[in-house]
């Protein structure tokens, strides 16, 4: 197997769509993995990603050419340090033009990092197009629709096909109602609700926070696999001259 | 074998960017597997020699053993294409060597492809530059080159009349050089490498180097932009004629 680490870009061009809670979810998931995780946060106004988790995110800015070093240089660094971008939607359009121009999906190729767009879908038109460009500019990168079931049941398959190696649908599921008033306490971390340095979270919601998270744990779990499936499938093909 | 192409790179202006511009071109006909040497009129020290150390030479282009150096071997050297970046403000008076030693006609007579990238400047000057040349090249293959990379701004250009300029030589090209980032631009300066060496992460000597993977995204963005420029004017033409028969006994 040849990847080496994942870079995960929880993006979309709206706001208030769940990447945040996205981008902390992962970043919680590959601890519990034991693994050491690097979060970017892309968020102008409120740095939310940072909050949530300041020993593990760095605030990052990419209007300069300094700031666009200092986050993508790390991005593709092979390293073995896990990858998480918190893209907020001021800085999408930025994001993914400058990563076009220095052609990031090419050199997280060549080092053998995994690069996913986890992209939550919203039914208005900029975000239909804006997944679409995105399927097309970037076709090296594994481009997964997420439905976060905050948002509504309607699913829009049609308009957000799943794009490049190991992509599928993935699903946020819904927050039972009370939880969120408790994770939206900052910092908050996922896991340490289980561990020792856990906050005061009362037995029933705490019970109820791990189901959900290991729901999404799962889904991460099976686009990893898929990703890795895809990337061994690809290498031990017999290539034809 | 191919005719022996000479471009000849220059203006009458420092700083407009000549020596970018015949990086390119070395980078250019490389990345196309034509051999190539290029010639550095910047004597004693040179310019273009340190970042393609193994394919040029520092010469001087006034003097008459230098000429011999560049043009008596066109026949006989292994290069199909030889890039000649001339020194600021000798442009004019190259081409007029070019054309007492009978090196224009030759060209004219399609013996040898001759052509000129003059690198303009930003003022009204420059553009006078143009008649000047054109009048003593005649039909050589001219490419009027707009260097953005200085961030230069042709402010002091009215487009009727550059057009008006540009329109008095017959068949010559226009080629834009985009703005590339400064900070990029700075460092593939200080690396002194070939700018497919910056891009590939390379050193002088090909060994894996360390630049920054933001700066060699932008270099090779830029690169992709100017080299699309000339494929647009057919740069890869110049190399693509066969030579005739009275080719090889002209040039030697």
């Amino acid at each position: 197997m040849s990847l080496r680490s994942f870079v995960t870009i929880c993006a979309s061009p709206r706001q208030h769509v769940g990447k945040t809670l996205l981008a902390r979810m992962l970043i919680d998931f590959h601890l519990r993995s034991e693994r050491t995780v690097a979060g970017f946060d892309l968020n102008e106004r409120d740095a939310a990603l940072n909050q949530f988790h300041p020993n593990h995110t760095t605030c990052s800015e990419i209007g300069e050419i300094q700031g666009q070093m200092a986050l993508f240089d790390a991005l593709v660094a092979d390293n073995g340090v896990h990858k998480v971008v918190d893209l907020g939607h001021e800085a999408f359009e930025r994001f993914f033009l400058v990563a076009q121009q220095i052609g990031l999906g090419e050199e997280t190729r060549k080092r053998k990092v995994a690069a996913v767009i986890l992209y939550v879908v919203s039914p208005d038109a900029a975000s239909v197009e804006a997944y679409a460009a995105l399927a097309r500019l970037f076709p090296q990168l594994t481009l997964v629709p997420v439905h976060n079931e905050m948002l509504g049941s309607a699913q829009h398959r049609d308009k957000f096909q799943p794009h490049g190696d190991g992509s599928q649908l993935l699903h946020l599921p819904l927050l039972a109602p009370g939880l969120r008033r408790v994770i939206e306490q900052r910092p908050f971390s996922f896991v340490e609700t289980s561990g020792p340095a856990a906050p005061d979270v009362p037995l029933d919601i705490h019970i109820e926070l791990q189901r959900w998270m290991r729901k999404l744990f799962l889904e991460f779990r099976e686009l990893e696999l898929r990703v890795l499936m895809a990337d061994l499938k690809s290498s031990i093909q017999p290539r034809h001259n | 074998m191919a005719k022996p192409t000479v471009i000849l790179v220059g203006a009458d202006k420092g700083g407009v960017g000549k020596t970018t511009v015949a990086r390119t071109l070395l980078d250019y006909f490389t990345a196309h597997q034509v051999a190539i040497r290029a010639f550095d009129t910047e004597a004693p020290r040179g310019s273009l020699k340190r970042f393609h150390p193994d394919i040029t030479e520092v010469v001087d282009v006034t003097q008459v053993g230098d000429q011999m150096k560049i043009f008596d071997t066109l026949a006989n050297s292994a290069a199909d294409v030889t890039v000649i970046d001339v020194r600021a403000g000798l442009l004019s008076s190259t081409l007029r060597s070019l054309n007492e030693i009978g090196f224009l006609d030759t060209a004219k007579k399609g013996q040898i492809t001759f052509a000129v990238f003059h690198i303009l400047g930003p003022s009204i000057a420059s553009l006078d530059e143009i008649a000047e040349t054109a009048e003593i090249i005649g039909d050589a293959n001219y490419y009027l080159v707009k260097n953005f990379i200085n961030n230069t701004t042709f402010f002091e250009w009215d487009p009727a009349t550059y057009s008006s300029y540009f329109n008095r030589i017959k068949g010559a090209k226009d080629v834009t050089v985009a703005k590339l980032n400064e900070m990029a631009c700075e460092q593939v300066e200080v690396a002194g490498v070939p700018f497919v060496s910056f891009v590939a992460n390379k050193g002088a000597n090909g060994e894996p180097a360390n630049f920054s993977f933001v700066l060699r995204g932008y270099v090779r963005h830029w690169l992709g932009n100017v080299w699309s420029e000339y494929d647009q004017v057919k740069l890869m033409d110049l190399v693509g004629s066969k030579a005739d028969d009275g080719a090889m006994q002209a040039a030697g």
